[in-house]
């Protein structure tokens, strides 16, 4: 029951917030206004989940779930599905001949959809055959070339007596502590122990560097929607 | 059958796999050609893959409106917004689905006010919950774990202008912890996953990984 | 005490990073931002490049990370526009076009430019990396229209453009692994050109070892790195007013880590000494 008459409390004061805003000229009583009220909506439903779950939040959630999967379907339709495919065939432009080769992705592509019938669900597997073992031939050579020669290069560079030499030693001895740590195919005792308990300390910098700059984007991402209440929707900024 | 649903499928695999590599190798213009041509054809395949998650996600939300399992209400409001947006995606400003899509109009709208903001809404909720987890359970239980504390600390204050005017330490010690123990780890794991990927890649190409067939009798 | 300490409603918490992020923004407090250097790097490349040069700037983040991406897009995209460069822009994720015609319009608006030779905007291709390798052997293969409609090969822009080869920048603006594991093996690796690059907070410890290598020639990790740049190009943004709010979340945030470990540990010795 308390919890209905906050929900109710909120609700009148944020109506009552909005009409302020427009009645004073803050927001302006068009299609941008009401995207700006709308916005603000939508983002204190979803804090709302801060107090405890609620089905505010619940609504707001399944809203942007349902737009986002329709966005996205929009953003496949009109520059691929339609106009490179669709538009292809149906309009080529003047003197020139449809692709016809692009009829063979487009059947790969639908028979992916057969993976949900249980019948003809097979078929898919095409789909994924071409799909994932291309890219297992296209990921062998780049993965070789961009991330082990090109990342090995710079760790195996001659040595100084110098600061830049002293960092160029610890980051040897890092990659290969790092390297024998995920080597399970050896026992972690004696000297492979030893190594690999140099490779964890690397980690857990290497996780604490991770951490600090996880917390910084999210507060990042706060300070954007606090930003757009006290700013774009409240100005008080 | 079992040609078709099972050997016929580790050909495919086989073959483009060997194209893929190949195309890397061989710098004739043909083959070139041939590597674009795949190139587009996986593009046109990856598209489709988005009707494929559309219709899992309807579905999902669909049976359970249909089973009225419990909160079904909600994943009716779901599928009512995906309906809405679907309008204005299609309408596309007046112009109709059959031409490039329109520069403004509901679905932009729709996309500026909601979609943007419950996103990153939803997103920086994470922010409460990662100081009250950091209060709660960051804790230097072991030399470990003080380790990453530490280096943690030193990053949130080292890269913010506040830390700077703490001390001059700390934009210090961030730039080196990045750039020579961190460098370290990341490049360590990245040679680790790269090993990985090379590996499974063999393995698809070679049949011997074959999850991505799937389930099924056949 | 202690105990209380470590059992504080998580609801008080949440108030203060909400308190120690709008306060500073309501205070308006402003704090001096100094560059790093791999920032000052990616600042560099741009200075490098003469009037005319074709930036190619690949949108890779979604809404969820926008607060974060869109104040070093706008930096990034302001200073090459100032530098008279020509923008090519594209997007590798469905959500990004929207986001990406946000920042377009804004540029168009401060330095009338003139669409189809200032800049162009090819919009979202599904595809991954494929797109990457698709660009690389025959950009208009992988973009035969723009976003609108208008092909690529109407626009004097990007009728010259045939390769990845053909642009003297890359940009990518990302939110996933699109810097690391799409753009450096199947463009960088191949066609060698001046690769730049912007991304969340989160993503950035990950890259410093393609920093060193050389694969990349400049990075910004989200706010931070968003304020810094508009500190080089000498103009405030929204990234530069959030700097105070991210300092002072980022302190309140120390002090619990600090607090929580200084109550935990004297719990822990009251108990073993209770147990003696």
């Amino acid at each position: 029951m308390r919890d209905t008459y906050i929900f109710l409390g909120v609700l009148l004061l944020f109506a009552a917030v909005n009409i302020g805003l427009v009645a004073n000229g803050t927001l302006a009583a068009d299609w941008t206004g009401l995207g700006i009220i709308v916005a603000a909506g939508m983002t204190l439903a979803l804090y709302s989940f801060l107090y405890k779950d609620n089905p505010l939040f619940k609504f707001a959630e399944h809203v942007f779930v349902g737009v986002a999967a329709a966005y996205v379907f929009g953003q496949t339709w009109y520059p691929t599905l339609y106009g490179e495919l669709i538009a292809e065939w149906t309009d080529p432009g003047e003197g020139e001949t449809p692709n016809w080769w692009l009829l063979a992705p487009t059947v790969l592509g639908l028979l992916m959809l057969t993976r949900f019938s249980l019948r003809f669900g097979w078929l898919s597997r095409y789909a994924f055959a071409f799909f994932v073992g291309l890219a297992a031939g296209w990921t062998i050579p780049r993965y070789i070339s961009s991330f082990i020669l090109a990342q090995i290069e710079p760790t195996l560079q001659p040595l100084t007596w110098s600061l830049e030499g002293l960092n160029l030693l610890v980051v040897l001895v890092g990659v290969i502590g790092v390297l024998v740590y995920f080597f399970f195919s050896v026992e972690h005792t004696g000297t492979a122990g030893h190594i690999s308990k140099v490779g964890i300390w690397f980690l857990m910098i290497s996780f604490g560097a991770s951490f600090g700059y996880t917390i910084m984007a999210r507060i990042s991402l706060l300070i954007g929607r606090v930003t757009f209440l006290l700013d774009d929707w409240l100005h008080l900024m | 059958m079992i040609f078709l649903s099972r050997t016929l499928p580790l050909v495919i695999a086989f073959a483009f796999g060997m194209l893929g590599v190949i195309g890397y190798y061989v710098p004739h213009g043909d083959a070139q050609s041939l590597e674009r041509e795949m190139a587009l054809w996986m593009r046109i395949v990856f598209a489709f893959s988005y009707l494929l998650g559309l219709y899992s996600l309807l579905n999902l939300h669909w049976q359970r409106i249909r089973q009225r399992v419990a909160g079904w209400a909600y994943s009716l409001i779901a599928i009512l917004s995906f309906a809405v947006m679907m309008v204005f995606v299609v309408y596309n400003d007046g112009l109709g689905p059959f031409t490039a899509q329109a520069e403004a109009g509901g679905y932009k709208w729709l996309f500026d006010n909601i979609q943007v903001s419950c996103a990153s809404t939803m997103f920086s909720i994470l922010a409460f919950f990662i100081a009250s987890a950091a209060y709660r359970t960051f804790r230097a239980r072991t030399p470990e774990a003080a380790v990453l504390l530490i280096a943690a600390v030193i990053v949130m204050l080292g890269r913010v202008p506040i830390g700077r005017e703490l001390s001059d330490f700390f934009p210090i010690a961030t730039d080196w912890l990045l750039n020579v123990p961190n460098l370290a780890a990341k490049r360590g794991i990245l040679l680790g996953v790269s090993l990985g990927a090379i590996a499974t890649s063999l393995r698809i190409i070679f049949g011997i990984e074959r999850s991505y067939l799937g389930g099924g009798a056949e | 005490m202690m105990h209380k300490l470590l059992a504080i409603d998580r609801r008080i918490i949440f108030a203060l990073v909400f308190l120690s992020v709008a306060g500073p923004l309501l205070a308006g407090i402003s704090l001096p931002i100094t560059p790093t250097n791999e920032v000052k790097a990616a600042y560099d490349q741009f200075e490098k490049l003469d009037a005319g040069d074709i930036v190619l700037v690949s949108f890779s983040y979604g809404a969820s990370t926008q607060p974060e991406m869109l104040p070093m897009s706008r930096a990034m995209l302001r200073h090459a526009f100032r530098r008279d460069l020509k923008v090519v822009a594209i997007c590798l994720w469905p959500e990004a076009p929207g986001l990406a015609q946000q920042v377009l319009e804004e540029m168009t608006a401060e330095f009338d430019l003139e669409y189809g030779v200032d800049y162009a905007f090819m919009g979202y291709k599904p595809g991954n990396f494929s797109v990457i390798l698709n660009m690389g052997q025959d950009f208009h293969s992988a973009f035969p229209q723009d976003q609108w409609g208008a092909e690529t090969g109407d626009l004097d822009l990007t009728r010259g453009l045939r390769s990845l080869r053909d642009f003297d920048l890359v940009l990518d603006l990302a939110a996933g692994d699109s810097i690391e594991f799409w753009w450096i093996p199947y463009g960088q690796e191949k066609y060698g050109f001046t690769f730049v690059a912007g991304c969340t907070a989160v993503m950035a410890p990950d890259l410093y070892p393609f920093l060193d290598s050389g694969q990349l020639g400049g990075l910004l990790g989200g706010l931070a790195g968003a304020a810094e740049y508009e500190t080089l190009i000498d103009r405030r943004g929204s990234a530069s007013t959030g700097m105070s709010a991210q300092s002072m979340a980022h302190l309140v945030i120390v002090v619990f880590v600090l607090m929580g470990n200084i109550a935990y540990f004297a719990v822990r010795r009251t108990s073993s000494e209770q147990r003696s």
